[in-house]
């Protein structure tokens, strides 16, 4: 599968857009941990501000920030969202209410749906195509990147994918140890553009479900699902002193990984 | 598109374990539904309990996933030969070119309601025997369904509350189009769960009566529990699926579109998919959660399409609305409802709501049926609309 990227959204402690990223994921800078800070977006109607959780406005701040780099338009992209697990303080604070008085807030309970981010987003942007989201676990960040490309190609539509962690709250985090928020978006299209960064061959190949994480990053992040995403945008990076660093191998499952070699792209003339 | 055949399926709710059941409840207008009995969850409510699940035995090398989710998963599994089939599909294609798409919307999300009513007093952690990934993560069921199976093609879960196993067809049928995959098992998996009997409860969406669907006097849903599976193919199967159709509302977090927008357009893109007219669809199942806001939306989406006189029925009365199950329960049903030439009625319904325009079936009937649309709209205004034919 062929596919393009058109843009690019970043956010972790320390890593706040793809222009800081790239120095981070070339070496020209080193990794230094900052607090992320996250305001509700202002694209949200205000009512939706209001009710959004942190887990949905890391998604969407993640993919405002794609938006901003493409001429594309939101109602133009299907969407697919993916997290290994998408409402951890939510998930936390319904189950403490369960063990007590069981009266659960109908904001939180609309807020715990894993599609919460997905579905704010397509309020904010009016986006009106299909809306996934994707759960695989800690190879939630591959498996919703194998849907997304399936979609850009099987339906020729441009799709923007956003893989997002957020922080679990104790005692979950014993269980689930997502410490740090991290988020990566992608504008994909089935077609180059003057704006694409690269393309993305994309193959499916044999794996054990691990694979080595870049050195720079901060060990707790192994926990996060989108965190395989650095990875993937590393090789967006032209590096002609390392010809290798052109593909990454992204765990899919015990037994197979997705596997991305950047490609060159011609920008097609419409 | 080019349909893709559907090889195998199995179904199991509080209805009927398996297919057989599950159409002879549909034949019978027998509801299986009843009044709340879950000592867990005492909520003055209907629900859909698929009691013979419960103390199913996972396989011992699987014990780290055992929870509700996954004992249901295995009972539907063991049903219709649909272990068999998958066995000769992964002889005849290989293990790694068969994928496993489920839908779920809280996995196995008792376990972890079960684990925080036995924290620690001290230091409020969670029971050391406790299992997150294997349990309560939304891809466990899928993870645990594709060990059994025995299956290495890519896998994964969607969760897009009530139409996440609806879409899983989209997914399965698009990985097979591009050649990634030869065959792939979908379907989804819910049980119940406090989560979703509390949380619709404190929307205001739960039912203390049995659930009405449509009825002029309808109050909220019932919440169900069930499972499904399908194998799908490019072989030729009597049974087809011949379109889709996904699209957003971008209007409200649980409430849909009032004009059913979002709804209307899924079904269209699955008509322009397989190729049909409105007039070539011999009966709709439809989503038909009895919600006032649901019924009201989806009927005016329905009837703006359909007019009045395509044939519809929600069979969320038998079934009840099994939420991240309920495509698939529905996908099942609208195979079943072709296989016997039997169009179900609405179970439960009494009196039609008059401001409902599309032409509402109560009782079941014997009738020819070719085409058939499935409906299925979810929180995040997620809408998906499956259209399955017959082959004449």
């Amino acid at each position: 599968m062929r596919i393009f990227v058109e843009a690019v959204g970043v956010l972790a402690p320390g890593i706040k857009d793809w222009d800081n990223a790239k120095l981070v994921l070339g070496g020209e800078q080193p990794y230094l941990a900052a607090p992320l800070a996250l305001v509700a977006p202002a694209c949200l109607p205000p009512a939706e501000r209001r009710r959004s959780s942190p887990t949905v406005r890391l998604a969407i701040a993640a993919a405002e920030q794609a938006l901003s780099q493409t001429a594309l338009a939101p109602q133009d992209m299907a969407m697919v969202f993916s997290s290994y697990e998408a409402a951890g303080v939510i998930t936390h604070q319904l189950c403490e209410v369960l063990a007590g008085s069981r009266e659960v807030s109908p904001t939180q309970f609309h807020n715990s749906v894993h599609n919460a981010p997905s579905g704010y987003y397509s309020i904010a942007m009016n986006a009106k195509l299909a809306a996934s989201s994707v759960c695989r676990g800690k190879w939630s960040f591959s498996a919703g990147l194998l849907n997304a490309a399936a979609q850009v190609l099987a339906d020729t539509i441009p799709v923007l994918y956003v893989c997002y962690d957020s922080p679990m709250p104790p005692p979950l985090s014993d269980v689930m140890p997502v410490l740090d928020a991290t988020a990566i978006a992608l504008v994909l299209t089935p077609a180059a553009t003057t704006q694409t960064l690269a393309g993305w061959e994309i193959t499916l190949s044999s794996g054990d479900g691990e694979v080595p994480w870049p050195a720079w990053m901060p060990p707790i992040w192994h926990a996060n699902a989108s965190a395989r995403g650095f990875a993937a945008l590393a090789t967006l990076l032209a590096n002609p002193a390392d010809p290798a660093c052109d593909s990454a191998a992204l765990p899919l499952s015990p037994e197979l990984n997705l596997q991305l070699r950047r490609c060159p792209c011609q920008p097609q003339v419409l | 598109m080019t349909p893709l055949s559907i090889r195998a399926y199995t179904t199991s709710s509080a209805a009927g374990i398996g297919k057989a059941a599950t159409a002879l409840a549909l034949h019978e207008a027998r509801s299986g539904l009843a009044p709340n009995d879950l000592p867990w969850a005492p909520l003055p409510c209907w629900i859909g309990r698929v009691n013979a699940a419960e103390g199913l035995a996972l396989p011992a090398a699987l014990a780290a996933y055992d929870c509700r989710n996954n004992r249901l998963a295995l009972l539907a599994l063991e049903q219709d030969g649909f272990m068999s089939a998958v066995a000769a599909a992964r002889q005849r294609h290989g293990p790694a070119r068969i994928g496993v798409f489920l839908g779920t919307s809280t996995s196995g999300i008792l376990s972890t309601e079960i684990a925080y009513q036995n924290r620690d007093p001290v230091s409020g952690r969670l029971p050391a025997a406790f299992r997150y990934d294997t349990t309560h993560n939304l891809d466990a069921t899928t993870e645990f369904v594709r060990i059994v199976l025995g299956l290495a093609g890519p896998a994964m879960t969607l969760s897009t509350a009530c139409s996440s196993s609806a879409k899983v067809f989209c997914l399965a049928e698009r990985l097979i189009r591009l050649g990634l995959i030869d065959a792939a098992v979908v379907g989804g998996v819910d049980s119940l769960c406090g989560t979703t009997l509390y949380g619709f409860n404190s929307l205001q969406l739960v039912a203390t009566d049995i659930c009405r669907p449509f009825d002029v006097a309808r109050r909220g849903l019932s919440i169900g529990e069930a499972a499904g599976f399908a194998l799908l193919d490019k072989e030729e199967a009597p049974l087809r699926l011949l379109g889709y159709g996904e699209t957003s509302d971008a209007h409200h977090m649980s409430t849909p579109h009032p004009e059913g927008d979002g709804a209307r357009r899924a079904m269209l893109e699955a008509l322009e998919r397989a190729r049909l007219d409105v007039g070539q669809i011999d009966y709709i199942n439809l989503h038909g959660t009895a919600t006032p806001a649901n019924d009201r939306a989806e009927g005016r989406a329905v009837a703006g399409l359909f007019g009045t006189t395509t044939p519809c029925s929600s069979t969320k009365g038998t079934t009840g609305h099994t939420l991240g199950a309920a495509g698939i329960t529905e996908a099942a049903i609208a195979l079943l409802s072709m296989e016997h030439d039997f169009m179900p009625g609405s179970t439960t319904t009494r009196e039609v709501d008059p401001e409902t325009q599309c032409r509402i079936v109560l009782r079941g009937a014997a009738r020819p049926l070719r085409h058939v649309i499935s409906n299925n709209f979810g929180f995040g205004g997620s809408n998906c609309a499956l259209v399955f034919g017959k082959a004449a």
